[in-house]
This record gives C-alpha cells, structure tokens and sequence, in this order.
C-alpha cells in the first residue's frame, strides 16, 4: 500500500505552485498560533483549542465527504473510540502523551478498516444511513458493556496537562491535518479520489481500485478524528458514551464542513471560525443558537451550495468581475 | 430459564410492537421509496404527532384514536410547505443538499418543541392503554393489540391507495422513473409534494400510537428514526406491505434480543441487524420493490 | 501578487486563495480583537460567579430549577447591599450558560467563565456527567465550586477534590429509606423485590449496589435485579420477569421519560407490585401529569420538601409557585441553598481569592433552608432523606412520621 502511494506522489495536473503557498501560509500561521496564548490569554487559548479540534474533525470530514462524496454522519464512532483508547493507555500508565494520541489515531483508523468491507458496499444515501446507525450502535454497546465503565465512563487518573500544553498539541494536530490534506490534494490521488465519488463504476472500469482508494480516504479521515477525540479526552479528564459517542460530534462535523464550503480547500477553516463564533456570540441564548444553527444550515444548502467559501468566491469573481470573459469556461469551485 | 409464558409474551408483544413501529416507517418508507429522499427529521414528524394526540385530547377530550385522521391530515398539511419552500428547489442537486436540509430542520423543530411545549416528559394518558389482555399462557397490552390493528389497517389503505388509484399509479411512476413519468404527463411535483405529505401524515399516526402506549420527550424522535431505517431497509425501500412484514420482523428479532441478552440490548439488536442486513442485501431482504 | 489576466483554469487559484487566506486572516485577527477587547471590558467592580446549567436538552427542567435557586440567592444577597470585599461592598453578578446537557459544553462553558469572565467562584450543574466536567475544570484552574444536585457517592468516586464541594443526598440513605419505611410501617408482604435500574452512575450505585445489600441485610430476597440502559425505551422483559418471580416490591431507578414508560407498561402487563419506589424519574411534577391515576401511590425519596423546619423553607416554595406559576421542586432548595453556601463563604472571606474562599467553604457550619450544611473531608454535605409518595398529582411525606404530611397509601392503587 505505501509504495502504491509514494509512487502516486507526483506534482500534476491540478497541483500549482499556489496550493502550496496556501499550505504553508496555513502552516505558518498555525506555528504563529503556538505563540498566540501569550498574547490573547486563557480565554482565547481555550477557544483556540476548541477551534483547533473542530478543525481538525472539519478536514478530515471534508477529505471524506467533500472530495471523497463519502457522506458519512459516523464521524462520532472514531472520535468516540480515540477517547476511550487514550483514556485507557493513560490509565494504564506508561504511555506518553504523544503515545496515546498516536494509538487513539491508529485505533480509529483500524475500527475503519474493519467496517470498510461492509460499509463501502452501501453506495450514496445507504451509506450515510448506514455510518449513522455504525454511530449509534457503538454508542449502545459502549453504554451496555461495563467493561468500558457503561454509562459512567472512564476518569483519567492523573491530572491532565494545563491548557497551554495541550493547545500545542492540538496545534500539532491541525498542522498534521493541513499537511495531509496538502498531500492528498497535490498528488494523482485526489484526482483517483475524485473519479471514484463522481462515478464509481465508470472509475473502476478504467482502472481505479475503487475500495482501495475510498478504504485509504476512509482510514486517514478517521486516523485524525480519532487523535481529535483523544486529545479532547485528554482535555475533559473524564468521559463516558453519550458525551463522546454521542450524534453531537457528527452534526457538528457536518454543519461546520457545510457552512464553511463543502469539498472546498478552504471551507474547513472558514466554517470552523464561523461557527465557534457564533457559539460564541450566541451562548448566553441557547435556543437561539441550536435554531440559528439549523436555520443557516437550510440557507447555506439552498442558497450557497459551495458554502461560505464558495460565497466569497462568488464576492471574489464580482470584485474581478471583468476578467471573467463570457464563454469562458468556469473552473467551478470543486478543484482544490 | 424463562418461563413459557415469559417467551410467548414477548414474542406476542414483539409481534404486536413490530406492527406499531411499521407504522412509524411507513412514511419514511414511501419518502424514500419514491422521492429518494432521506428525511431525517421524520422522527420530529411523529413527534409532532404525539403533541397533536396530546393536544387533542387535553383541548377537546376526543380520543386521539378517534381523531387519528384530523392529527393526520393537521401534520400532513403542515408538511406540504416545508416540502414546497425547502425542498422541492433542491430538486436537481443530488442526494445529499435535500437530506441535510431535512436535517436542519431536525435540529429546529426539535428546538421549537422544547420552547414551545418544555422539555417535560409526556404521554396520552388513556385507561385502554392500562389493560393486559390474556389468552392462554400469553400476556399482552391490550394497546398493542389496538395499536397493531390501526397500523395493519393504515398500511392496507396506503397500499391499496398506492396499488389501485390513479394518484397510486402516479406515484409508483414517479418512483421507478420520474423523467419519464414526467414526460407522459404525471406532475412530478405534485406527486412528490403529496407523498411527502402522505408520509408525515403516516408518521404522525404513528406519533400519537407511540404517545398513547409509552412516553415521549422533544428529542424521542431521533431513536425511532433509526428503529425506523432498520424497518425500512429490511422491508424493502417503497414496499408498503414489506414495511409491515419489515416492522414485525424487528419486533420479534427485538424480544427475542431482549429476552435472551436483556431488555439493554433490544436497541442494539435492531442495529446490528440493520447493518448485517444493509451490507449485504441493501436493497431489503423482500427485493421485489413494489410500491 | 498583483491580479494577472488569469485564464480560466488559473485565476482562482492564483488569485482568490491568497486572497481568502489574507482576508480570512484579517477577519480572524479582528474576531481575536475583538474577543480580547471584551475580556478587558469586563467589570472590574462586581463579584462575578458563573453557572453553567442544563437549560436545554434532556435535563432542562432541572436547569430551570437551578436557575431561580440560584438568581434568588444572587438577588437576596445583591438587595441587602452585596458582599464586603476588603471593606468595600460589592454586588454580586450571575453569569449563567447553558450546557445543553453536553458534558464537553459543560467543560468549555467554564473554562469561559473562568478564563473570559474572570469569575470568582463556580456554581455547579446538574447530575454526576455534567458536574463532573465542570468540577475538574474548576479543580484544574483551582477555582472554588459549590454544586448540589450531584449524588454523594458518585461525586467522590471521581477523584479527592481539593475546590469542588457538594451538598446533596448519599446514595445509600436514599436507597435504604424505602425499606425502613417498611419496617416502621410493618407492612404485610411476601418480601420479595425486583430491581430495575438503569446502568448511569447513580443507577448502578443505587440499584447495583446498594438496594441489594440493604435488602439482604433486613430480610429481603432480591428476585431479580436488571439494569437497562438510561434512554432504554422497552421493559417488556423486565416487566414480565418481576410479574412471574412475583415481586411485591419493585424498586425502580430511571430518569423520567424511562419512569413513565416503565410505569405504563407495568400496568399493561398487568403487574401491580405492592410497594413501588422509583427513584430519580419519580420525581418531578412532569411524572404525575404524564401518568395521571397511574401515578398515584409510587413511592420516591426526597431530600426536601417545603414543610421542613428549616428557615425560609415554606416561604421559599411560596415564592417560586407565585413567580413562575409552576409547582415547586425540591431541587430549587439545593441549588438555593448551594449558591448561599458560596455567597456566605465568599463574605466571610472578605476577599476574591480563591484560596480564602475555598477555606471559608470548608469552615462553612451552618442551617440553610434544605438543612444543617458541614463538609467533611470528602467535600460532602449530607441532606436528610424523607420518603414522598404521589397522591393525585401531589406529593406528601409519608415517612419518617416526625417529617409526615399524609397517610401512607399501602397497598398500590
């Protein structure tokens, strides 16, 4: 598999020498953000957290769902089961930190390797259904078996790192998390990618080993969903089914990919300021906020299908309007 | 061990059960079936039910039974302009912008009911749903038996409104193929505007079933949803009478689960069968999708 | 990077990416400014406490109990001229949230409170999950905490608490006071009981636990004990287990949309124990008006109810009915009472910091409206626990009889 992948790793058709200035302005300004507690103090370093972790949950999902058109609303099994494996390590002793969130990533990746085979013979709407009720029925077993502390949950032993620490852990990991996607969208992947979620049979009928293609999307979005939700653990300091395994996490997910632009390079980040910052605004009206949340996710579908982002490049295209010569084919906004 | 009577009671009340929750799919069922649209609010839908029924029966003492048809025909007509003003305009974009946006109106109408009628728990109190009936070594509630027997009799309508009417016809065209229903004249639109329709109302005759038999809160309807999915997929999508067969089928599977693993484990039963059955037979253990 | 004349292909991607980039970068930088200007704006001349309690969600009704127990003590403290911080007197401000009974929001909400609005102390949420998340916040930024609402047994089992204080009823007292009702009552029955319990934190200390030493150690024969998990929805096969093993006692742990769906369908399974305590769900008004007849005789323990001798307990039920129009619930004692107990620390103290405050706390020695309040050194304060029994949509303390409001109903109607 991996020297499939390294000999796929040629800078083609698509890449640009502009996708990775984006990248590493990203990546720059990530680092910058390390920094960032001295200057904006507790609170923002919270919220930076907060951000961080969504954003991380945001590309993976939209590497999944947006380029992958794997409509997945499972995302909280993998987060899910990387907090209950870091919790155990943790508990176990012996294991460091950076350990764990590794071991949480590469359990959640196994947990979807081994449901690919089934899940991946449900095609469009069977398969969200499908990684919804995959969701659920974790959730109903974590809460059943007592091993795993049934509906009580788990508590981590030691005390957690301060805040500080474990925002630069979570910097980390949406540096992780932009990189990939650097990778997968400056390789021939993305374009195997994206022949398997525009029409399946016609891409393994020239060629694509579709399963691979969709299980090697399927494995990284849930690696990082996995280390997502470790590092959240890792932040609660105690945990148990509904909290980790519960629907939250895929709405969630899922509203922040739509609002900011679905299979966009830039919706992740986009949504996630978005809507952190109107929780943030809302939070002393919560009513208002849940409906608000649902109301901007109607308008977004039927208004902006492309999301925020694609809004700002509707903006963008007015502001540069007459270089937009009629008859001109436009280059949508599906290309990373 | 359990006892004989401990298994044939709850085989019956699986059966019997299986039959109520039929008729909470069977809105879901023709949704998908014809409109290939995955609604997930259709939980929120038989919730509204439920409030109905509760109303009903709190503003005007009519048994929620007796107007099953009014809480019906009240939720189908509430469905007809979210179906006009949010989705039908979606009507080109693929599956998923129609799904999600039955999701957002998931999260609202949960929202809506919690401020508009608290966050209590509820249920239709009725002396009929308080009564076991008992037949040999067989135990039941006497309102699964009620509950059963509307279902049964609502999804016999529907098939036979879906068989042999012309909006039937119409609609098990629109289904197999809608350009081509639309070509030899069948208004699409209102087909599809009238099944979603059809399907809130189903769905909220079985609300108010639920409401009457057990409890309800604003956020109940997310677990029948999924109940509901794992019907739908084994009864095949569309297949009116297969929703039934689909429903008992799980009921049964359920007690069975519950007596054997314990009652924790009905729910999870239901899943793990929904997800054997839909990696391997998606398309529902009755193939035969006629609508 | 000036705009070249792009071709089709190129120009979003010349263009439009540096350019969301920066712009997005601008927008994200004044959000921060933003954020941060807030911060600095906050009050610098009020006491702030904060509260982040389930308004919405499953447990909103416990939130909005919380909520008036907590404003009233607030607003009782703020009307007699606040608190004197170091000589000078200060009002007292509420900041409360909403965690929508999700322990990560309940975990961020107060990391907010504390980092963002600078509070001085921590009023807790409602049930183990939820306090959990907010204590070991508060625990982490040594941040004093005073929470009802949070069963005993399951506060402590979470680790030694060094800042979080709990006042509220010990899991084994509630468990044990159905069956010395009992033996007080010397009431005839087969001594067989059946436990159904769901499998959440209290549940399984109380009905895994607990219900079954107790029963053995008073001559009870435990015939069946099942837990079910916490949103279970169908009990037919517990339900008909109890009936065949013929239990005339049933003892029940379930939140409230369990309670009344297990109630239900014990009365169309036709099993009518004796004697039926369900514990937690039982509770609140919502229960009776749900089930109507089926409600009445069900037993359930309480920790408070406004005929206690203590002061302002009438007056305080009195208050909330007139306010809000709703029935009163014990639970706006506790959280009343929890919110005073800070308050009072806070000016004995006569200072903000945390340190003096959480020492005030442990000091605190003292009858409130819910009963006398000393921590020990497990941070926990005991309430006393009385068996209720519904009547007609009403509660009444059947037991202990120096405590009674009415007749105890035997056997269930």
């Amino acid at each position: 598999m991996a020297a499939q992948i390294a000999s796929t790793r040629s800078l083609s058709v698509g890449a640009g020498s502009a996708g990775i200035v984006a990248t590493a302005l990203l990546l720059l300004g990530l680092g910058a953000m390390i920094f960032a507690p001295r200057v904006v103090g507790e609170y923002g370093t919270e919220i930076g957290f907060r951000a961080l972790i969504y954003l991380t949950l945001a590309e993976a999902w939209n590497l999944l769902a947006g380029y992958g058109g794997l409509v997945s609303l499972g995302s909280s099994s993998f987060v899910g089961i990387g907090a209950y494996i870091l919790m155990g390590m943790l508990n176990a002793g012996g294991f460091g930190i950076v350990t764990a969130l590794t071991a949480s990533g590469l359990g959640a990746a196994a947990l979807a390797i081994m449901v690919s085979p089934a899940v991946f013979r449900l095609r469009g709407l069977y398969f969200t259904v499908g990684t919804l009720a995959l969701g659920e029925a974790l959730r109903l077993f974590m809460i059943n078996v007592s091993y795993f502390g049934g509906a009580t949950g788990i508590f981590l032993k030691s005390n957690p790192p301060p805040t500080e620490v474990l925002y630069v852990y979570a910097v980390a990991l949406a540096g992780i998390a932009t990189l990939v996607m650097e990778i997968y969208t400056g390789t021939r992947f993305s374009i195997l990618l994206r022949s398997v979620r525009d029409d399946e049979d016609a891409a393994s009928q020239v060629g694509v080993r579709a399963f691979r293609v969709k299980l090697l999307a399927f494995a990284v979005a849930s690696l990082l969903m996995g280390a997502a939700g470790g590092l959240q653990a890792l932040k609660l300091g105690a945990i148990e089914p509904y909290g980790m395994f519960g629907l939250q996490w895929s709405i969630d997910t899922l509203s922040i990919v739509i609002i900011g632009g679905l299979g966009v390079r830039f919706g992740p980040i986009v949504g996630t300021i978005f809507v952190i910052a109107l929780a943030e605004a809302l939070a002393d009206y919560p009513e208002l906020h849940l409906a608000m949340t649902g109301v901007i996710l109607i308008l977004v579908i039927r208004f902006a299908p492309k999301g925020l982002c694609g809004l700002g490049q509707d903006v963008c295209r007015l502001l540069i309007g007459r270089w937009d010569r009629p008859g001109m084919p436009r280059a949508g906004g599906a290309l990373p | 061990m359990p006892s004989v009577e401990l298994i044939a009671s709850s085989l019956a009340s699986g059966f019997l059960l299986g039959g109520i929750l039929a008729l909470t799919a069977l809105g879901l069922s023709l949704v998908l079936g014809v409109m290939r649209l995955v609604n997930l609010a259709h939980g929120e839908f038989l919730i509204a039910g439920a409030y109905a029924g509760l109303f009903l029966v709190k503003y005007t003492g009519i048994d929620p039974l007796l107007g099953l048809l009014v809480i019906g025909g009240v939720i189908g007509l509430l469905a007809l302009p979210m179906h006009q003003f949010l989705l039908m305009p979606l009507a080109g974009k693929g599956p998923e912008a129609p799904m999600m946006t039955t999701f957002g109106v998931s999260i609202i109408l949960q929202n809506a009911f919690v401020l508009a009628f608290s966050a209590d728990t509820r249920a239709i109190e009725r002396d009929y749903a308080n009564v076991a009936l008992t037949l040999g070594p067989v135990t039941v509630a006497q309102i699964y038996v009620i509950g059963f027997a509307i279902s049964a009799s609502v999804v016999g309508a529907v098939h036979i409104l879906i068989a042999y009417t012309a909006f039937g016809r119409d609609l098990r065209a629109s289904a197999a193929d809608a350009d081509a229903a639309a070509t030899i004249g069948v208004n699409v639109r209102r087909v599809h505007a009238l099944t979603f329709a059809l399907g809130a109302g189903c769905a909220a005759l079985g609300g108010t079933l639920i409401g009457i038999a057990f409890a309800f809160t604003p956020v109940s309807g997310a677990t029948y949803l999924l109940t509901d999915f794992a019907i739908v997929v084994l009864g095949g999508l569309g297949n009116i009478l297969g929703t039934l067969i689909g429903g008992i089928t799980l009921g049964v599977l359920q007690s069975i689960g519950g007596v054997v693993l314990g009652d924790g484990y009905r729910d999870l039963v239901g899943l793990a069968l929904f997800l054997v059955v839909l990696a391997f037979r998606p398309q529902g253990l009755l193939a035969a999708s006629r609508s | 990077m000036n705009c070249q004349r792009p071709t089709a292909v190129k120009w979003h991607r010349a263009k439009c990416p540096r350019r969301r980039v920066a712009i997005g970068a601008r927008a994200g930088s004044a959000l921060v400014a933003l954020v941060l200007y807030s911060a600095a704006a906050c009050a610098a001349d009020d006491i702030v406490v904060g509260a982040s309690i389930p308004l919405s969600g499953p447990l909103a009704g416990f939130g909005s109990f919380q909520q008036w127990g907590y404003k009233r003590a607030v607003d009782e403290v703020n009307k007699a001229g606040g608190i004197a911080i170091d000589g000078k007197k200060l009002n007292v401000r509420l900041i409360l949230r909403d965690d929508k009974t999700d322990p990560n929001v309940t975990a961020s909400n107060t990391e907010t409170l504390i980092s963002r609005d600078h509070v001085t102390a921590i009023l807790g949420s409602c049930t183990p999950v939820l306090v959990n998340a907010g204590a070991l916040v508060a625990e982490r930024h040594r941040i004093p905490l005073v929470t009802a609402c949070d069963p005993l047994e399951a506060f402590k089992s979470v680790r030694k608490w060094s800042y979080a204080w709990d006042l509220f009823f010990h899991e084994p007292d509630l468990a044990a006071a159905p069956f010395r009702m009992l033996e007080a009552f010397k009431v005839q029955t087969n001594k067989r009981v059946a436990i159904l319990h769901d499998n959440g934190p209290d549940g399984q200390v109380v009905g895994g636990q607990v219900w079954p030493e107790i029963a053995k150690s008073t001559g009870y024969e435990v015939v069946q004990n099942s837990s079910f998990p916490v949103d279970n929805t169908q009990f037919t096969s517990l339900i008909a287990e109890a009936k065949s093993k013929n239990a005339d006692i049933a003892l029940v742990d379930a939140i409230t949309p369990q309670a009344v769906a297990l109630r239900k369908q014990m009365a169309s399974a036709n099993f009518t124990p004796k004697v039926l305590v369900i514990e937690k769900g039982g509770e609140p008004v919502q229960f009776a008006q749900a089930l109507g007849k089926l409600s009445d005789g069900v037993l359930v323990g309480g920790y408070w109810d406004p005929s206690f001798p203590y002061p302002g307990a009438a007056d305080l039920a009195k208050a909330f009915e007139k306010e809000t129009g709703q029935t009163s619930s014990q639970h706006i004692a506790d959280s009343y009472a929890a919110a005073q107990v800070l308050l009072d620390a806070i000016a004995v103290a006569g200072s903000t910091d945390a340190q003096k405050i959480n020492e005030a706390i442990a000091k605190t020695d003292k009858t409130y409206v819910v009963g006398p309040i000393k921590f020990d050194e497990n941070h926990t304060s005991k309430l006393p626990i009385v068996e209720d029994q519904w009547r007609s949509g009403n509660t009444a303390v059947v037991w202990p009889s120096e405590r009674a409001t009415g007749k105890f109903l035997f056997p269930l109607p």
